[in-house]
């Protein structure tokens, strides 16, 4: 028996179903990406940050200032762009046409010069001044947060803490963009502080305390050679090594006089010679007593080998 | 069948992963810290006036501990400690010594040591080197000697506390010839003279009638070699320093130069002129014949054997300047070493080869500048070690570590000597009588 097709019952089909097709393909869920906000960010090693903070050989001992080669800011720039009326930020999320400029500003924890800085250069056109608060906000208190190896004394100036920042609005001049531009240099690669102070404090011969390995170890090594020089500097300088073991008391002094392992090079006397000026290194340099005395049983004993670098 | 090889395949590569893993993985405790020095600092050392065995030694003994201490403290490798800081003055060569006296002047080494006149007239000195932060002996030795010998006995504990705490030969007991200067500028006369290393005993070895140039000791010790613009062309000769004997080393046509000795000093190289270009003739001492080594029509001069005698280096001027260059000591192919990067109009002069066979030093001229340098003699590393007006002539201490040459400041006065350590630190003015130049270091005496 034919199906009488209804020419309105086919096309409505038809229809539906273009209408149901467009709308499954159309209304497909999507993730909905977050704009990624750019944030420059300058890594530093330990080696740049040692070299900054190194200080001068001839500098003056008792100069407490640190270097200071650029002013942090203190306080919030003021930014030309209108007055600034105080009003209450409603939580409804009707997007207003106030825009307001995200600044980061230094950051208030003691490394003011650990922190590479960078202030986004341009205005960002935020959506809502609510919605910007809380991330402001959440970064500022992450970055509080963050643990940072504490440098070896040297005072750093603190910047002054900033306030969270004003609920305020402001009314967004588009004539004066330019002016919302960050013209500061950046500070990542300068020491800031809250005064300028051009003379640098009398550094050390290596001036290498930001390198130092948060061990013992390095500490040690730095404290022995200190009091190890040899005069041998022939081509083959770097063929002579001394094998030197101690035996260490709790106090850090030693536990009696260096052995002397063994020595190698090409010339007998010469290695001789260095092992005998190593091992009166070692025991001028005493105490240690910045060993750690809970880890005792690591350096209780310690084998060292000195050598002798390329003199020339 | 494919898949069970791979899979032990991987079942080996995971094996051999994980122990390769586990081996790099050691207990840090079998690690050994390494250890650089420092930049160098001279050694703090103690030498207080040495015991007198007997009321009469008491000048000699301060005199030997003045001359100790002048020695260390000029090689710039020892700070000797102003004894007007000693905690004790006195000490007994037989007694150990209190060595919380001795850390307490910062000090690193003591030198304790006695000089007694014995019955036969002979003086007998000893002395012991101690280890102030060990408290050990490091070194102690006796000597006998005429008394007139007392300076050598001097040099001679010196070399032996350098050696001890550096590990190198000493130097300090040796002589340098010179050509002693005097008179006015235009017409200088121009004496042949030995003194000790320190400038101690002075003494001339020619009248100064003729002009001498160039001495160079034996290495022996016992001959000089030298020029001496006697009536016509210059000779080599050969002087004997004991006997004072003179003897031409070989007639040749023409003028001869830059005489030098071999290292087992059984053969004499030069460089004769014939013409208008000079060439390397080497003579033997005994047979008296003569080799040629270079024929070339150039200049080729101031030849200098290596300490093995197996090549020789010299200045020539066959490329254009005077370049240093490298051949081996029986004839042959030449190696240019001297390329100034950075003047393509230097050139450079009077090579000498160092005892230790690590360097060549040589004087360099250029940009209105004389300079002494050192290079390696395979061309690379080369250093200057001092510019100025005028500087030349290098000669090495017989340890290879110190320079000395001769300064020539022009106008009205005249050129004196000086010594530079070969990394370019601690240049001295060496004391002569006189205005001096063209010094030559001899080998160790003992």
């Amino acid at each position: 028996m034919k199906v009488k097709i209804d020419k309105s019952l086919a096309a409505s089909i038809v229809l539906h179903i273009l209408v149901l097709g467009w709308g499954l393909i159309s209304f497909s869920a999507r993730s909905y990406e977050v704009p990624q906000e750019s944030l420059a960010v300058d890594i530093i090693s330990t080696d740049q940050l040692a070299k900054m903070t190194q200080g001068i050989k001839n500098g003056e001992k008792d100069k407490p200032k640190p270097l200071v080669e650029k002013v942090a800011d203190a306080k919030p720039v003021d930014e030309a762009i209108g007055k600034v009326t105080e009003k209450e930020i409603t939580t409804s999320a009707a997007p207003k046409p106030v825009e307001k400029p995200v600044e980061k500003k230094p950051d208030p924890p003691k490394q003011a010069e650990e922190k590479p800085k960078d202030e986004p250069k341009q205005a960002d056109k935020k959506p809502d001044p609510a919605k910007v608060d809380p991330i402001a906000e959440a970064l500022k208190s992450e970055e509080a947060k963050k643990p940072k190896p504490k440098p070896k004394p040297k005072q750093e100036a603190k910047a002054q803490p900033t306030p969270p920042q004003p609920k305020q609005e402001r009314v967004f001049d588009q004539t004066k963009i330019a002016a919302l531009l960050d013209k500061r240099d950046p500070t990542r690669e300068s020491i800031t502080g809250s005064a300028l102070n051009a003379s640098a404090s009398l550094g050390t011969h290596s001036g290498n305390s930001q390198n130092i390995v948060a061990t013992w170890k390095g500490a040690f090594v730095a404290a022995v050679r200190r009091c190890f020089s040899f005069p041998y500097n022939g081509m083959d300088a770097d063929q002579f090594e001394a094998d030197i073991d101690i035996y260490m008391r709790p106090d850090g002094t030693l536990a009696s006089q260096p052995t002397i392992v063994a020595v190698r090079g090409p010339a007998a006397s010469i290695s001789r010679a260095m092992g005998e000026s190593a091992a009166r290194a070692i025991v001028q340099c005493q105490a240690y007593s910045f060993l750690p005395k809970e880890q005792y049983e690591t350096w209780k004993y310690i084998p060292m080998t000195f050598g002798l670098k390329d003199m020339m | 069948m494919s898949d069970t090889k791979s899979i032990t395949r991987r079942r080996f590569m995971m094996a051999t992963g994980s122990t390769v893993a586990m081996l790099g993985v050691q207990p840090s405790f079998a690690q050994r810290l390494k250890i650089d020095p420092n930049a160098f600092q001279p050694i703090p050392i103690a030498i207080p006036n040495f015991g007198a065995g007997s009321p009469a030694d008491g000048q000699v003994g301060a005199d030997v501990a003045g001359v100790i201490t002048n020695n260390l403290k000029r090689s710039g490798l020892f700070a000797p400690i102003d004894p007007a800081a000693f905690i004790q003055k006195t000490i007994n060569i037989d007694d150990a010594p209190q060595f919380q006296n001795w850390k307490t002047v910062n000090a690193q080494a003591l030198v304790v040591g006695r000089v007694t006149r014995q019955s036969d007239g002979r003086l007998l000195a000893e002395f012991r080197l101690w280890d102030v932060v060990s408290g050990q002996q490091l070194a102690g030795q006796k000597y006998q000697t005429a008394p007139e010998f007392w300076r050598r006995i001097a040099h001679i504990i010196s070399d032996q506390i350098y050696t001890q705490l550096t590990g190198e030969k000493g130097y300090f007991d040796s002589r340098v010839v010179f050509v002693d200067e005097s008179g006015a500028a235009e017409r200088r006369v121009k004496k042949l003279a030995i003194m000790d290393q320190d400038g101690a005993n002075v003494r001339y070895l020619t009248r100064g009638s003729d002009l001498v140039l160039t001495p160079r000791f034996s290495p022996s010790s016992q001959e000089i070699t030298y020029m001496e613009f006697g009536q016509g062309d210059p000779k080599v000769y050969l002087f004997n320093i004991e006997t004072g004997q003179r003897e031409i080393v070989g007639n040749f046509p023409g003028m001869s130069f830059s005489p030098r000795f071999s290292p087992d000093g059984q053969r004499i190289i030069m460089s004769l002129q014939q013409g208008g270009n000079s060439n390397l003739f080497v003579m033997d001492l005994r047979s008296k014949s003569t080799t040629r080594l270079t024929d070339t029509p150039a200049i080729d001069t101031s030849p200098c054997y290596s300490p093995d005698g197996s090549q020789i280096c010299f200045e020539s001027d066959r490329g254009g300047r005077p370049q240093i260059y490298v051949m081996p000591a029986a004839g042959g192919t030449a190696q240019r070493i001297s390329f100034a990067k950075d003047d393509v109009n230097a050139s450079y002069s009077t090579p000498v080869w160092s005892p230790r066979g690590d360097y060549i030093a040589f004087t360099r001229q250029g940009g209105g500048q004389f300079s002494i340098g050192i290079i390696k003699p395979d061309g690379t590393g080369e250093r200057l070690l001092t510019s100025g007006f005028h500087n030349e002539g290098p000669t090495f201490a017989p340890n290879g570590r110190v320079l000395m040459f001769f300064r020539d400041p022009g106008g009205n006065s005249g050129p004196s000597l000086f010594t530079i350590d070969i990394t370019g630190r601690n240049e001295l003015k060496q004391p002569t009588p006189g205005y001096a130049s063209d010094p030559a270091w001899s080998p160790l005496l003992s």
